[in-house]
């Protein structure tokens, strides 16, 4: 029966679809980094449509960085094993777009602190000024 | 540019993970609740650049992110949110039509990117298949790589990431580096501008003559509590 079994397994691994998909799982590669990424990014932009509160608005906005710099960080890495001669500027712009979220977090987090004291609200619903 | 044995399992470990926390972060409905998601999204993120050879991004990343950036959203929370916490009925989503629109273009865009990422990486790999440079390129990476010194834990060898991350920073982008620098002093200063009471604009005689009769008997009241 196990070996009638283990057979069965062997033979699904020996199917060349079967064993791709597999090994696809057993060693990711860059396409598995930037479906990753992708997928943190479209998160994020699902996170400043739909949600009502602007501190969380505000972190989606940083997991969108986030995904950018994984993306920078795999092709990086890619270049790397590829022999190109300055893969390392992936990992150079990642720490200019760290720097940024954190001057981009401080600055919107100081609007969000004046506009709260004025509107008393949080609710980007709510904060409706600038509409005719 | 493939992963391998139990650095393939640390990447399906952490890759689940950020996703998991990314959409709770989205998804909870205590904003508190969200900032810790998203330092756990934060550090499996950080923990997919170590996989990937970036010890000093990883690095940075934990620094800057959970140890500066969230801590500062957890103040800003935590100084405007009690209110809408104690409420609790309160909506946290938009309105019906716009979620289900939002959710319908990022299915799409899901779709889509999902699909483009696999045809290129397919003609990525056939690329590379045919490029007969890579074989020897791969060989001085692992020549390299045995040449690296061991660390005193004897587990593992010690990099050269953060040695050519800095030679790149200032051989090659001194000047982005400098423009940063600059970008940062005038974020700090911005963000002390923005976050002033109208008491403090009113002692710098910072306001508007109009705005500060109207806020008179205001500050004044402030004043009388800060003094009480």
């Amino acid at each position: 029966m196990i070996n009638y079994l283990s057979l069965l397994i062997l033979q699904g691994a020996t199917d060349s679809r079967v064993s791709s998909a597999w090994d696809g799982i057993k060693q990711p590669d860059l396409s598995k980094f930037l479906v990753i990424a992708a997928l943190l990014f479209i998160i994020g932009v699902m996170g400043v449509l739909v949600r009502r509160n602007i501190i969380v608005i505000f972190m989606s906005i940083e997991l969108i960085l986030n995904a950018a710099n994984l993306n920078f960080i795999a092709f990086s890495r890619y270049l790397f094993n590829t022999g190109s001669p300055n893969a390392i500027a992936g990992q150079v712009f990642t720490v200019f777009i760290i720097v940024v979220a954190a001057a981009e977090a401080a600055i919107g987090l100081g609007i969000v602190i004046a506009l709260y004291r004025n509107r008393e609200t949080i609710w980007v619903d709510e904060i409706d000024l600038l509409k005719w | 540019m493939t992963l391998t044995g139990w650095e393939a399992v640390f990447f399906w470990v952490f890759a689940v993970t950020a996703l998991m926390a990314a959409l709770l972060t989205v998804l909870a409905r205590n904003a508190v609740h969200s900032a810790m998601f998203l330092i756990s999204t934060l550090v499996s993120v950080a923990a997919l650049f170590i996989l990937l050879g970036a010890e000093f991004v990883a690095g940075a990343q934990i620094l800057v992110y959970v140890g500066g950036v969230m801590v500062l959203f957890l103040f800003v929370i935590m100084l405007v949110n009690v209110g809408a916490e104690e409420r609790g009925k309160e909506a946290i989503f938009n309105r019906t039509p716009q979620v289900v629109a939002s959710l319908l273009f990022s299915g799409l865009l899901v779709i889509g990117l999902v699909i483009g990422i696999n045809q290129g990486w397919r003609a990525i790999q056939e690329r590379d298949e045919r490029d007969n440079r890579l074989v020897e390129v791969q060989v001085r990476r692992a020549q390299e790589e045995q040449a690296l010194p061991v660390a005193a834990t004897n587990t593992m060898k010690i990099t050269r990431d953060t040695e050519r991350i800095g030679n790149s920073l200032y051989r090659y982008a001194s000047l982005p580096f400098e423009i940063a620098s600059i970008l940062l002093l005038v974020a700090i200063i911005g963000s002390v501008m923005l976050a002033r009471t109208i008491k403090q604009e009113a002692v710098t005689d910072d306001l508007d003559p109009e705005v500060l009769k109207e806020a008179a008997p205001l500050i004044t009241e402030r004043a009388d509590l800060t003094e009480g």
